[in-house]
């Protein structure tokens, strides 16, 4: 019984990798379970390390949609789940005026042809179960996380005007969060948990090989050298996956074939994808990239 | 909502049961439709199959960063034979971040760190008695801070008094983003023509959009040092008063490490507040690092509590033990993130005083406000600089 856990969790792992997204076996045995369980997921981890890409990989394995919901300070129901059309109920109220009341069905006007879907409820009406990402979770007010608490633990919602309505298709979720704010405890109890680390050396060479198929092997070992010895220098802004593969791009167009024959003055002028802050550019004097140039060498 | 059909056996169950406790009394917030889950999953995928059920329990039970990093350190020590343990798969990101038991109330008889190195014998197979035991660093009890004072009568009464005015002084910052209200100074139109439909569409009722408000968190750093052994009690209580009237205020204890306490210092109940404040500051060795202190906070818990509307209050007398540089380099990091430094120095009390100590030199650069604030009059004097300086 448990061979044939372990053989789903590599089938799991295989069938994202297909789908051009590369994970530790851990991760693939957490999605498994969220599809399983049909739980949320809440993924935490730095900036930068493929948290939002889950769900975008996640919709491509299972060939459904992927919805998305942006969080902001201040981001409401209106925004998040439904809102009425009020032009158009405005519109149809003058037109049923104009010509002769009887026209007008009060019931018609709140029904769903003015009814205009945010993500949340988009994705609850979805036919087949969509991929619903709501990213950056901690950036959404209290107010806001409590309501969402109660639409994923009932997947229904309630509308005044025309009731309750329950979910067609239960929808994966996946919540992100940078941490910036503490996130409640019950909304935490809700979903399955996952930290995504700094990727290891593997796994960052295996997805630049993977995004950027045309780099050379000695380069590409290289520049991920250099990419994870960065991150033992205390930058004040962590390059992430991504600025690595944006630098390893850069590189590419600059046509360097290897980091040690390039020489420090045009690797220099590339770092503006890896450094993101006026202190780290400050902090990367010339010694210290000639020191982790020869750590990459 | 079980997905899996099988459980395990009674056995298994109570072992699972007994892991499930261990991993509250470590902190863990697991409800019991969590550890239903965790007993199907065992079911469903095997109770030998230890890696699989790691990363499966690891999903579900953990609900933070700061359980993710010591689940596997619990596992290990709960379900391997010691000779195995430490053999799991090496983790980035540093196991052992935070080793305080929030609740170790719970536990009753186990101080501080609770990593079990011991493989936990399970006699009766009840789940409390695993929880229960001794952690092994129950011997390292050198020294506790002294906490008794937290529940002096009527001091406390006079402090509350003073903080529940300084509460409603605490005025509310505007901040841009805006809210519906029912008096601004811009219509919302999105408001008024969802009531305007009531009223077929004519718009009876008008509401507006005006800034929101907000109140400025506060976090609080107490040094708890031997040589602050006269005024930290005063410091504390000040800190329990605010934690009970304030919502958003966050209180850490340090000396020569730093101790997340605001969970403990609500408790209803002053006596246990006291116990749980005990328990956590046990192990505790002489010392001030306030240098690494602040750097632990700064990397831990400054990204998530710290925003532009937050007011830090550190209280210390700057003797400071670290190696020098430290301090200066951590305080800069903390003022660049929060709103406004409080410094709260007993010895300010004393008009002569002068900050000549290294460790207040240092960060002196960096604090927008030094109060003393070591007895009620200064601290009424102190909390009106407070609000005035927010």
């Amino acid at each position: 019984m448990g061979e044939g856990r372990m053989a789903a969790i590599q089938a799991m792992q295989q069938s994202l990798e297909a789908a051009g997204y590369i994970c530790e076996r851990d991760l693939a045995a957490t999605l498994l379970l969220m599809s399983e369980l049909q739980r949320p997921l809440l993924v935490e981890g730095a900036p930068g390390v493929g948290k939002t890409e889950i769900a975008k990989v996640l919709a491509r394995t299972r060939k459904t949609s992927l919805i998305r919901l942006q969080c902001f300070e201040g981001l409401d129901v209106h925004h998040a789940l439904y809102e009425w059309n009020y032009q158009r109920q405005l519109l149809a109220i003058r037109m049923a005026e104009a010509a002769g009341s009887s026209a007008l069905d009060e019931e018609a006007l709140f029904s769903g042809s003015y009814l205009l879907k945010r993500p949340l409820l988009e994705a609850l009406l979805h036919a087949t179960p969509a991929v619903l990402l709501i990213d950056e979770v901690d950036r959404a007010d209290e107010a806001f996380e409590a309501f969402l608490l109660e639409v994923l633990s009932d997947y229904q919602v309630s509308i005044p005007e025309m009731g309750t309505i329950s979910a067609v298709s239960i929808p994966l979720v996946v919540l992100t969060s940078n941490a910036s704010r503490e996130l409640s405890d019950a909304l935490r109890r809700r979903c399955l948990y996952h930290y995504l680390d700094s990727p290891s050396f593997a796994k960052e060479l295996a997805i630049l090989q993977l995004r950027l198929p045309q780099i050379e092997d000695r380069l590409g070992r290289q520049i991920v050298e250099f990419a994870q010895a960065l991150r033992q220098l205390g930058l004040k802004k962590q390059p992430g996956l991504a600025e690595t593969l944006d630098w390893a791009a850069a590189l590419l167009g600059l046509g360097v074939s290897s980091l040690d024959e390039a020489g420090s003055d045009r690797i220099r002028n590339t770092l503006s994808t890896l450094l993101k802050t006026q202190e780290d550019v400050r902090a990367m004097e010339p010694v210290v990239l000639d020191r982790l140039l020869a750590l990459a060498g | 909502m079980a997905a899996f059909a099988t459980t395990p056996g009674a056995a298994a169950t109570a072992r699972i049961a007994g892991f499930v406790a261990t991993l509250r009394s470590n902190g863990f917030v697991i409800g019991q439709r969590e550890t239903e889950d965790a007993l199907s999953l065992a079911g469903s995928v095997g109770i030998m199959e230890r890696q699989p059920l790691r990363w499966g329990w690891r999903s579900l039970l953990c609900t933070r960063a700061a359980d993710w990093v010591r689940f596997d350190d619990l596992f290990d020590s709960y379900w391997l034979p010691p000779n195995k343990q430490g053999l799991g798969e090496t983790r980035a990101g540093g196991a052992g971040l935070v080793t305080m038991a929030e609740d170790a109330w719970n536990g009753a008889g186990r101080a501080g760190p609770v990593l079990q190195r011991d493989e936990v014998e399970d006699d009766t197979g009840l789940p409390g008695d695993t929880a229960a035991q001794d952690g092994a660093s129950a011997t390292a009890t050198i020294e506790t801070a002294d906490f008794r004072s937290l529940s002096d009568r009527l001091q406390t009464y006079a402090i509350e008094a003073a903080i529940r005015d300084f509460a409603r002084r605490l005025k509310r910052l505007r901040i841009r983003r805006e809210q519906s209200r029912r008096r601004g100074a811009r219509i919302d139109l999105r408001q008024t023509l969802r009531l305007s439909v009531g009223t077929g569409g004519s718009p009876h009722t008008l509401r507006f959009r005006a800034p929101r408000r907000v109140r400025p968190r506060l976090v609080l750093l107490l040094d708890v040092s031997r040589s602050m052994s006269l005024t930290s009690f005063f410091y504390l209580r000040v800190a329990r008063s605010l934690a009970l009237e304030l919502g958003d205020v966050h209180v850490f204890l340090y000396h020569t490490q730093l101790t997340h306490v605001s969970e403990a210092l609500r408790d209803s109940d002053p006596w246990r507040a006291q116990e749980r404040l005990q328990l956590l500051s046990a192990g505790w060795a002489g010392g001030t690092r306030i240098g690494e202190c602040l750097g632990s906070f700064n990397r831990l818990h400054a990204g998530r509590l710290v925003h532009a509307r937050t007011a830090v209050i550190v209280a210390s007398d700057g003797y400071d033990t670290g190696p020098a540089g430290i301090l200066g380099a951590e305080m800069a990091a903390l003022s660049r993130r929060a709103h406004r430094i409080i410094w709260f120095n007993p010895a300010k009390a004393d008009p002569r005083y002068a900050p000549v100590a290294r460790g207040m030199r240092e960060a002196m650069p960096f604090i927008d406000l030094l109060t003393a604030g070591n007895s009620l009059t200064a601290l009424e004097a102190a909390l009106s600089q407070v609000v005035a300086s927010l």
